[in-house]
């Protein structure tokens, strides 16, 4: 795919944020009959990875031009969390929201995502949270990328176009990397790494007024076979209570903590006069 | 641009075998994660009939091999890479991706790393099968081949199984800490098979311009940890929970709500998307014990919590349950602890 920044003309970027609403807090229902997430009962909101990379790109428009268009698949709710991402200043919002998409796994997820980016047409690049706090695989990013056929860098927490290359950080588990690449590329942002910008009543006002657009999958042109339940390769096959070691639960009250400490002691499970 | 392939296709299950671990290396050892997921697929392929064939992509390949063998792999499959320019997925995606397309092993596991959570879905996708990522225990179905693999559901308080049927290699993901490390086996026989192969055309202009080494707290290793949870009630009472455990020679580690609102940095985050910790005493202090948090902490030797909430969840993990607000219990404990502390000499043995 030809980047709109190689082709030699200064043309603006062309971002696109992928975002998803996820329940607030615990509020969470699983259907004991098909062992499906019952979203309907809690409130929406942005996943939190997802607005810091939202804000990575808004961060980027300001610096380089461009242009920000951010797509979520969900139920019909998540138009308000689209909304929030235009009031914050993204350009354009799409909704891929259709019964047939329901339960699907991070593989039919990301080839129905990579669908949408595939008609959008021309990009640079995509950005991701690295992972959903419902969900938490963090493979929808990667697997995007890998439908497309594009490079990625993961785990972000600063991103930078330079002479026309993206420069970035990861943050791994022994250190930071330092990254370059050309787009087009697709990066996941860290939880934490910025501090995303309230939106602003007036971009909101035209938001609503702009609206969101609603794809389907025929929209998408995909069989309903490749989406939802049917595309996906894993299936939960059924659900069981953890296994407890048995513990005692002894009680201990306030005024117990000298004796507690105690017997830790003496078991040998702190010890005195050796630093851990 | 790789086609949009739906997962649908036919496929043989029975034309798979063998287990395949994907063997991740720092400066010329092999993480802690892949070995313990190394442990796991001798495991497996032991129940099986099969053999653990052990995948790796880089530099110095043959001492990785060497390790590897020591630690009891069958067969090890290396991409010994000649132009190295650093972790690149596409690159590792494509190299790792032959090897299966050769080999067709029936089941592969990838540490839950940051390197392993980068590539495992690219390399799915590419073979057209699915992912269980975050597995917390790992089973076969021996008549059937089928991998049955549990990690924590998206409620609080149950354990989903999941199972890919129809797709081979069935793949899954366990994250660093979640296993006991292997044994080194003695004497035992690695079959080494390296080729070596070029990135530049797979990487193309991706490449590391530095690294800039900082090691992240390693909660995995820690003997003691001292946890807060929401129940701190807001940032500061994180001042308490470091106090004890300075007090105990300990670590500090927390809950994920409190990572989220910024109150603690995510390297001290313990459960399913934290950090697995088996230290010999873990103090809760403020947590509820929510299945995602108890995953990463239910392995440690003793358990002691602190909770306002004598129904909250965690008392049942808890050896010891001290049923008070934070604020009076934990300068409590470090009170007692500085005075047994003060009243033994430092060099006195335990
Ligand atoms: C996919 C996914 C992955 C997740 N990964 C993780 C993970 O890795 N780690 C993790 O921890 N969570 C994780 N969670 C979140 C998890 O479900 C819980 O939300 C979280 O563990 C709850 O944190 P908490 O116990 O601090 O807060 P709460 O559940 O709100 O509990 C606070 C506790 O403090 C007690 N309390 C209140 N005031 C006081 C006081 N003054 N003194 C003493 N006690 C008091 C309360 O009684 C309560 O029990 C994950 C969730 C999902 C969906
Ligand atoms: N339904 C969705 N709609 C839009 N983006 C999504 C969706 N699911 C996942 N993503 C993106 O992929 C990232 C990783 O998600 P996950 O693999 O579910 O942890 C998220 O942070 C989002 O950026």
């Amino acid at each position: 795919m030809e980047s709109s920044t190689s082709t030699g003309d200064i043309v603006a970027l062309k971002m696109i944020v992928m975002m998803k609403q996820v329940p607030d807090a615990e509020e969470i229902f699983i259907d004991p009959v098909k062992y499906t997430l019952n979203r309907s009962q809690a409130r929406g909101i942005i996943n939190p990875s997802d607005e810091n990379a939202l804000e990575a790109a808004l961060r980027i428009k300001e610096k380089e031009g461009g242009e920000i268009t951010v797509i979520s698949m969900g139920p019909p709710q998540a138009e308000n969390a689209i909304i929030e991402c235009m009031g914050r200043g993204a350009d354009r919002g799409i909704l891929i929201t259709d019964r047939v998409f329901a339960a699907a796994d991070t593989y039919a997820t990301s080839l129905t995502l990579a669908a949408a980016v595939k008609k959008l047409g021309d990009f640079d690049i995509i950005f991701a949270g690295e992972s959903t706090t419902d969900s938490g695989t963090g493979h929808v990013g990667p697997g995007v990328a890998e439908f497309l056929g594009i490079d990625q860098v993961t785990y972000t927490i600063d991103t930078r176009i330079e002479s026309g290359m993206l420069i970035a950080e990861r943050e791994l588990e022994d250190g930071i990397e330092v990254v370059s690449t050309k787009p087009p590329v697709l990066v996941t942002v860290l939880i934490n790494s910025n501090l995303p910008r309230r939106s602003r009543l007036r971009l909101k006002v035209d938001a609503i007024k702009k609206g969101v657009e609603k794809w389907d999958h025929d929209t998408l042109s995909l069989p309903v076979d490749w989406v939802g339940l049917k595309g996906s390769p894993t299936l939960v096959g059924a659900l069981k209570i953890p296994e407890e070691r048995k513990r005692e639960s002894r009680p201990v009250k306030l005024e117990e903590i000298p004796a507690l400490v105690d017997e830790l002691v003496k078991k040998g499970i702190i010890k005195i006069g050796e630093d851990a | 641009m790789v086609e949009l392939i739906n997962c649908v296709v036919p496929e043989h299950p029975e034309e798979y075998h063998d287990v395949f671990v994907y063997l991740e290396h720092k400066n010329g050892k092999l993480t802690r994660g892949s070995l313990e997921m190394l442990g796991k697929a001798e495991e497996l392929a032991h129940k099986l009939n099969e053999k653990a064939v052990g995948v790796a992509v880089g530099k110095n390949l043959k001492e990785i091999a060497a390790e590897a063998e020591s630690y009891g792999c069958d067969v090890f499959l290396g991409a010994e890479v000649t132009d190295f320019s650093g972790f690149s997925s596409v690159a590792y995606t494509e190299f790792i991706t032959s090897f299966v397309e050769q080999y067709k092993p029936n089941i592969f596991l990838i540490s839950g790393s940051r390197e392993g959570r980068d590539l495992v879905s690219r390399i799915a996708i590419r073979t057209r099968t699915g992912v269980a990522a975050d597995c917390i225990e790992l089973d076969v179905d021996v008549p059937n081949r089928l991998l049955i693999a549990w990690r924590p559901s998206f409620g609080d308080k149950t354990i989903d199984q999941i199972l890919c049927k129809r797709h081979r290699p069935q793949m899954i993901t366990s994250r660093p800490g979640s296993y006991k490390m292997p044994e080194k086996v003695e004497g035992h026989k690695c079959e080494v098979t390296i080729k070596k192969v070029k990135m530049a055309k797979y990487a193309g202009e991706h490449k590391t311009l530095e690294f800039k080494q900082k090691d992240r707290l390693d909660l995995t290793s820690a003997k003691i940890i001292v946890s807060g949870g929401l129940g701190l009630g807001n940032a500061s009472g994180f001042k308490l929970v470091k106090d004890l455990a300075d007090s105990l020679g300990g670590q500090v580690g927390a809950s994920r709500p409190v990572v989220d609102l910024g109150w603690i940095p995510y390297e001290h985050q313990v459960g399913q998307t934290g950090q697995t910790v088996r230290p010999k005493l873990y103090i809760a202090a403020g947590i509820s014990g929510k299945i995602q948090h108890i995953v990463g902490m239910k392995a440690s030797e003793t358990i002691v919590s602190i909770n306002t909430d004598p129904e909250a969840p965690i008392v049942k993990f808890s050896d010891y349950f001290i049923n008070a607000d934070v604020s009076k219990a934990l300068p409590k404990l470090t009170e007692e602890i500085r005075k047994v502390r003060a009243g033994t000499p430092a060099s006195s043995p335990g």
